[in-house]
């Protein structure tokens, strides 16, 4: 069956010039899948991460200690307000040249973090940023009355906050959340600048061989779309099955 | 009664965040100018001119690319917002096909990845426009403000729609009962109430657009990132000016982007409103 | 009335659709818009004034100095020089373009081509490497849409590792990302050059010198003709070597190669 639906597309570019290479070029199609794979890992590690980070910098907010509150004042706003392609820059460029390295069969210095590992620690910095502001926002919006009831009886701030404060904020703060999971994820994209092999980067190699562009857009198009579909889906079947009567309509 | 206080006190009202103020910037920068000259000094500025003053030399030419993000990014957000505000208001429509309709498009533009929206204006809008007997010119830059402008209208629709969501029911409830009709509710108890919540995640919007203007770089639009590679490409490729002249465009990004941040946090704590 | 009306925008735009000949619409407007690289030194890239010299920009301003109109320089790259040549933004293309068959379908290359050069790799003086099967399995740094990435990967099994620019990919092979780098041997010959990389060396055979093509937009046989006349006048009179000369590139065997072709003529 792959046979046929690669000889009709191979069909088709011989009499419409409409090409698909991915789907009758062997070479082409193995390397885009792992591109797709590839694209796949960083939304899903850079999710679960941004999430995490989002989550223990709200707290840290709060925290009682100046220096804890300014730590991730600092991280915040350095994050929020400068570029994350420049960001992924910095890290794959100029902080691994600080780090220390190892050596390869040639005896030339490697580094020893490859570049889906910076790029997926830059984009969950950034990312994590983003959802710290929003998990703040999120606790900002809860009543003071529900915070006061659960001082009054005896919560400490760890327990206010990991009982009452977070489930109540993260209900308030899910469509802004989704909202940035879902640019979290078009954001991947970046990683091509330092030349991790997902799909935009693959695609670019395909269509600059090729001549095809329109035709790998078209393709990019929908499987972003379908990707992000799915996240949104499932955000949104989480906010339903989350929903608490008399919180928002 | 003393040990009681502290955990009176720190049940409180949220510790006060740390507003960063105009000299952390300053340090900021300093600490970018300081690596340069550490890098100058591990490199031992033998026969290349110094950090500093490559820097200081490309300068303007940096700075007229940074004007051009800016551009691009306000003109973006406004076309955007324009947009989406229509946009939201078809997704809270009670006219269903509207609402189809609405979600649709709103779906279509949120879910592309803005750099494959960007590749789309650049290669499908033409090079002119002709409208009847004027014809003028689209320029790239102007290319990739439709461009963003897209992603951005969406976004708007989707604050504006989790905005009025957040409303408590009671506020409807009680317009309702006060003899509003739906357009009433909407435009003077809604939606005035709703503004408060939405201006937070739309001041973020403009945030993460003013730094995805980078993109344009890579559709061939001749901004900061494109000139700090030209830059980078005429001085030979050295490898001690990397990582400099990137702190520098992110020195200038964060040096617009972070005063936007705090207006908006003035704002937003102007109009709370404590229930 | 709106029948008229109709009639006469509906003619309006299609005035606008239709165009003159390319060649007489350059000399009418005064100016010729050539699309160059910016970032590929020595043969386009930016001085401190922000101005675009190199190589193609000397030549661009030959072909301005022939037609007798002012010159204007765009920068472009290899994602989107076609686009902009097919769109109009730009008259002309001399942007260190190999002449490809695919590419062909898409615009006019004019024949004869004006340079030529083949891929080849940048590697440590250190390292040991004599022949280009030794890549299998090897990292190598190179550009994005080079269109001699797939035919190394495929035919030598090396891992490229691809970068948007040519400082990024250096600054990886600096760094140890990459064992080598791949990229067209004029660039490297110039890259060598510099003191800064004194201790690496392009040790291999070039592979698949391709030559380099100028194209204009399909479909303007006067300005193709034009071009083709005024490469055989360069090939003649020695100019490129003369731009060689100046840019401290090393003298190629095509250039020598096409002088000596229509130098009698």
């Amino acid at each position: 069956m792959i046979g046929a639906i690669a000889a009709w597309f191979s069909h088709l570019n011989d009499t419409t010039g409409i090409n698909f290479t991915i789907f009758y070029d062997p070479f082409d199609a193995s390397r885009f899948l792992q591109g797709f794979w590839l694209t796949l890992a960083l939304s899903g590690v850079t999710i679960l991460g941004s999430v995490a980070v989002g989550v223990i910098g709200a707290w840290g907010q709060g925290s009682p200690f100046m220096s804890l509150r300014a730590i991730v004042r600092v991280y915040v706003e350095l994050f929020r307000n400068t570029p994350p392609l420049v960001q992924i820059y910095f890290f794959y460029f100029g902080l691994s040249a600080l780090l220390p390295a190892g050596h390869n069969a040639f005896g030339m210095r490697q580094p020893l973090i490859g570049g889906f590992a910076w790029a997926c620690v830059s984009l969950i910095l950034f990312a994590g940023s983003f959802n710290v502001e929003i998990f703040r926002s999120g606790i900002e919006a809860i009543p003071v009355a529900t915070t006061e009831a659960a001082e009054s009886l005896g919560y400490t701030r760890l327990q206010t906050y990991r009982y009452i404060v977070l489930p109540l904020a993260l209900r308030i703060c899910l469509p802004a959340l989704t909202n940035n999971l879902v640019n979290l994820v078009k954001t991947t994209t970046l990683a091509y600048a330092i030349a991790v092999p997902e799909m935009l980067y693959v695609s670019n190699q395909i269509w600059s061989e090729s001549e095809n562009v329109p035709e790998m857009m078209v393709v990019l198009f929908v499987i972003y779309i379908a990707l992000v579909g799915v996240l949104v889906a499932a955000m949104h079947s989480w906010e339903r099955a989350l929903r608490v009567p008399g919180l928002g309509r | 009664m003393s040990r009681l206080m502290p955990v009176i006190l720190h049940n409180r009202a949220p510790a006060p965040a740390i507003t960063l103020r105009a000299w952390h910037g300053l340090a900021l920068g300093g600490l970018v100018l300081l690596s340069g000259a550490a890098a100058d000094a591990a490199t031992g500025a033998a026969a290349n001119t110094g950090v500093f003053m490559t820097l200081a030399r490309w300068t303007p030419l940096l700075l007229e690319g940074f004007a051009l993000n800016i551009l691009i990014s306000c003109l973006a957000m406004a076309i955007g917002t324009a947009l989406g505000i229509a946009l939201g208001l078809g997704l809270i429509s009670l006219f269903a096909p509207l609402r189809h309709a609405s979600w649709a498009v709103m779906q279509f533009f949120r879910n592309a990845p803005w750099l494959v929206l960007l590749f789309f204006m650049i290669l499908l809008l033409p090079y002119h426009l002709h409208i009847g007997p004027l014809a003028f010119a689209l320029p790239d830059w102007l290319k990739a403000v439709i461009g963003l402008a897209l992603p951005v209208m969406a976004n708007v629709a989707e604050i504006l729609r989790g905005g009025v969501q957040a409303m408590p029911a009671g506020q409807w409830e009680a317009g309702a009962s006060l003899g509003f009709t739906r357009a009433q509710q909407l435009w003077l108890i809604i939606l005035p109430q709703a503004f408060r919540q939405m201006l937070p995640p739309w001041m973020n919007l403009y945030a993460i657009l003013t730094t995805s203007t980078t993109l344009a770089s890579i559709v061939g639009v001749n901004d900061v990132v494109t000139r700090a590679g030209q830059v980078l490409a005429a001085e030979g490729g050295r490898t001690d000016l990397l990582a400099p002249i990137y702190g520098y465009v992110l020195l200038m990004f964060f040096i617009y982007t972070y005063p936007v941040a705090w207006g908006t946090r003035r704002l937003e704590q102007r109009v709370r409103v404590r229930r | 009335m709106l029948k008229k009306l109709a009639a006469l925008a509906i003619a309006a735009s299609l005035g606008g659709i239709a165009h003159a000949d390319e060649l007489q619409a350059i000399k009418a407007k005064g100016v010729l818009v050539v699309g160059v690289k910016a970032d590929y030194p020595p043969f386009g890239y930016l001085n401190p004034n922000g101005q675009i010299v190199g190589i193609e920009p000397s030549l661009a301003a030959n072909v301005a100095q022939r037609l007798g109109v002012k010159l204007q320089l765009v920068p472009v790259v290899g994602a989107n020089r076609l686009q902009f040549l097919e769109q109009g933004k730009i008259d002309l293309l001399i942007a260190t373009m190999s002449d490809t068959p695919e590419r062909e379908k898409v615009v006019d290359i004019v024949h004869p081509d004006y340079y030529a050069s083949g891929y080849n790799l940048m590697v440590a003086k250190t390292v040991d490497v004599k022949s280009w099967s030794e890549l299998k399995g090897v990292p190598v740094c190179a550009i994005q849409a080079s269109f001699y990435n797939k035919e190394v990967e495929q035919k030598y099994g090396a891992e490229l590792v691809a970068f948007t620019g040519v400082a990024e990919a250096l600054t990886a092979l600096r760094q140890g990302r990459c064992d080598a780098f791949l990229y067209d041997d004029t660039a490297i010959e110039g890259k060598l050059s510099d003191p800064q990389w004194a201790d690496y060396d392009m040790p291999l055979q070039t592979q698949d010198a391709k030559p380099w093509g100028l194209a204009v937009k399909q479909g303007e046989p006067a300005f193709a003709a034009f071009m083709s006349d005024t490469i055989k006048d360069w090939d003649k009179t020695g100019y490129i070597q003369t731009l060689e000369q100046q840019y401290h590139v090393r003298p190629s065997a095509f250039a020598a190669q096409m002088h000596k072709q229509f130098a009698g003529s």
